[in-house]
């Protein structure tokens, strides 16, 4: 992948990206080489089971991995920069203001003692230098633009006094307070009930497209990514297993994990009951280690398609169509061989 | 019965609602508080202690170091209309060093405290802050101070520093025994505030809110100050208020043993005075004694109440 030239367009390019966590058991690989790309405007579907370092390589972005993890090795260009050569404070500067994220559980995302218009405002004060009063004057703005009624009061409301939707509204206000060029939304409804998931969905919509920001949305619901994303990367084990349009995702898949992600989607036009034939397909066996991930493909032990070769052959990623990237040794991958004891032995030698 | 019960839920709500509005968490604590009912006796108590130390000169009968019913022959005196609480073995009114000693024991439970506040939230805090090998050191350190008898340690400290200081400049400073004590009680009684400081940074740190705040671009400064310290406020206080009442009574102890100030008037040091005499002027005794009391239950069920009213989860 290395030897492909830069594109310059891309908002966000992440070659090669390596995150291990230093644990006491062990060397815990959740993310292991990922490879993405979003051009501006764009939204981009990060799919994939709990486990699968979805999460961990969107935190990557803002160079916020939680200890004892640790970017060993990759390149994430952000507007062209290289954000690993960028220091504490030059990040600190980006957090936020160029790239803002938005979290799972918007209850324990908001700090309980500060009342809204004063987290919210802080934040304008320190990045765009506002003055307070200018400050809450924006605040109050991006709260209507949120659809919060009464903008002005909810300013001088504490977090446990709004609603659990209320509350990731505000969420949705904060992260776009300075007009990101990237929001980083980490499963923003999935604490949420059903309607209010829709409201947000909605909102994310229709805000993405009046700022003109590009999304990361990482979730484990396809049928929230297949509303919201125009493109999709399937990750399984911190490695990627395909990367698609929306539409291609959904009409061909080609990985086998990809199929069986979609599989397990319950669907309107069926119907379900206890007996075996009509039962909703779930994939067997559980995520695997990561300390100690299987050898070759990462999804040969759950894979029903997997050959001898899988456990052998670490396949490589390559391009089936334009844009439609898939690494599977059985859609034409090739790929080294690693020996599974060769690998670990090394690992321990860190 | 019913409705009448839901009308008095529902104002409490309202009445919630209505001073959440003005302070957030502490309105919320407040607002728990003054439905506890030992809480608000502790918070009496100490507003008392506070009234009368703030006051004492008004309040105060005579002054603290007027001896004159020695010339009356009215020492050991039982209480009278002339001296309320009696005069104790050296011709004192034993309810004027009482009042005046308040002061004494509110200085050397605030000061200490302070002390202790500052070296426990820095250490504690730090110590959680950056978790790992040198939390686990500093822990270390922190339990190595919880193991030391510290009440010893105290009385050897203060006596060979009231020798060292003989024929020196420092001899000259007002108070010196006393604040020897005050720092000695401070620089011994951190070690719980750091505890707490610690877990509950090592908490906050992780919250999803300081999360959230890094990813605003709060710098590390800001993600302390602002958005933990503020948020492990309230356990602190509690511990912070127990420590006060314990102080007060180890200060009293240490008077006791006559280790105290011979210029402060303090309660441990009119037991001191007085214990001998028990059996003749046992009110002298008795009084001080009382005040102690008073005034170390005040703090500790204060503590008790800001505990139930900040984590309202341990006793429900």
């Amino acid at each position: 992948m290395a030897a492909t030239p830069r594109n310059n367009d891309h908002l966000i390019d992440i070659r090669n990206l390596r995150v291990h966590f230093f644990t006491g058991a062990g060397i815990v690989k959740a993310v292991d080489g990922v490879d993405y790309d979003l051009k501006a405007g764009e939204t981009l579907g990060l799919v994939g089971e709990s486990g699968s370092g979805k999460t961990i390589s969107s935190l990557a972005l803002l160079r916020l991995i939680p200890r004892p993890g640790k970017i060993l090795s990759g390149e994430i260009f952000f507007e062209n920069e290289n954000l690993l050569d960028k220091n504490e404070a030059q990040m600190t500067k980006i957090r936020g203001k160029r790239i803002a994220m938005i979290f799972q559980n918007p209850a324990y995302s908001l700090n309980p003692i500060y009342s809204i218009g004063d987290q919210l405002g802080e934040i304008l004060m320190w990045h765009e230098k506002l003055g307070r009063q200018e400050a809450s004057q924006r605040v109050a703005e991006l709260l209507r633009l949120v659809g919060i009624t009464d903008p002005a009061n909810r300013l001088k409301q504490f977090p446990h006094e709004l609603s659990g939707g209320m509350k990731q509204r505000v969420c949705v206000a904060r992260a776009l307070l300075c007009k990101p060029a990237l929001v980083l939304a980490d499963e923003p409804t999935t604490n949420l009930d059903v309607t209010i998931q829709a409201q947000i969905l909605d909102l994310l919509q229709e805000l993405k497209e009046k700022f003109h920001m590009s999304m990361v949305l990482v979730t484990h619901d396809m049928g929230v990514v297949a509303r919201m994303a125009d493109h999709i990367t399937v990750m399984y084990a911190g490695r990627i297993c395909e990367t698609a349009t929306a539409r291609t995702i959904f009409r061909e898949p080609m990985h086998p994990y990809t199929a069986a992600l979609l599989e397990t989607m319950p669907r309107v036009d069926q119907s379900y009951s206890g007996d075996k034939n009509s039962r909703l397909t779930v994939i067997k066996g559980r995520i695997p280690n990561l300390i100690e991930p299987p050898s070759g493909c990462r999804f040969h032990t759950r894979c029903p398609e997997a050959g001898e070769h899988c456990s052998r052959i670490m396949p490589e990623t390559i391009a089936v169509s334009d844009g439609h990237m898939v690494s599977c040794l059985n859609r034409g991958s090739t790929g080294k061989e690693t020996s599974r004891n060769g690998q670990s032995a090394s690992d321990r030698g860190v | 019965m019913t409705t009448e019960a839901n009308a008095t839920v529902r104002s409490v709500k309202r009445k919630d609602l209505a001073g959440s509005k003005r302070l957030g968490m502490w309105a919320l604590g407040w607002q728990r508080f003054k439905r506890n009912k030992t809480g608000m006796l502790g918070l009496f108590l100490v507003c008392v202690v506070f009234f009368v130390a703030l006051f004492c000169p008004f309040i105060a009968p005579y002054d603290p170091s007027d001896q004159s019913a020695m010339l009356e022959f009215r020492s050991k005196s039982p209480p009278t209309w002339k001296n309320p609480l009696g005069t104790d073995r050296m011709g004192y009114d034993v309810a004027s060093r009482l009042i005046y000693g308040a002061p004494t024991a509110l200085i050397v439970g605030l000061g200490s405290m302070l002390v202790a506040s500052v070296i426990g939230i820095i250490l504690g805090g730090f110590s959680g802050y950056i978790g790992g090998m040198g939390d686990e050191f500093l822990m270390r350190f922190t339990e190595f101070f919880l193991v030391i008898p510290i009440f010893i340690v105290i009385l050897v400290m203060v006596r060979i520093f009231g020798v060292v200081v003989i024929g020196t400049w420092a001899e000259r400073i007002p108070y010196l025994n006393l604040s020897t004590i005050v720092v000695i009680l401070g620089v011994f009684g951190w070690p719980p505030i750091a505890r707490i400081a610690r877990a509950e940074f090592l908490r906050l740190k992780e919250a999803e809110f300081v999360e959230a705040a890094r990813c605003i671009g709060v710098g590390r400064m800001g993600i302390i100050f602002r958005h933990i310290l503020p948020n492990a406020m309230p356990s602190l206080v509690v511990i912070i208020a127990l420590g006060i009442g314990g102080s007060i009574l180890l200060e009293a102890m240490i008077s006791f043993l006559g280790f105290g100030d011979p210029k402060a008037i303090s309660w441990g040091q009119l037991l001191y005075f007085n214990y001998e005499f028990l059996k003749i002027a046992p009110w002298a005794s008795i009084a001080p004694g009382m005040a102690i009391f008073i005034t170390v239950l005040g703090f500790n069920l204060l503590a008790d109440g800001l505990t139930d009213a900040f984590n309202p989860r341990l006793k429900e």
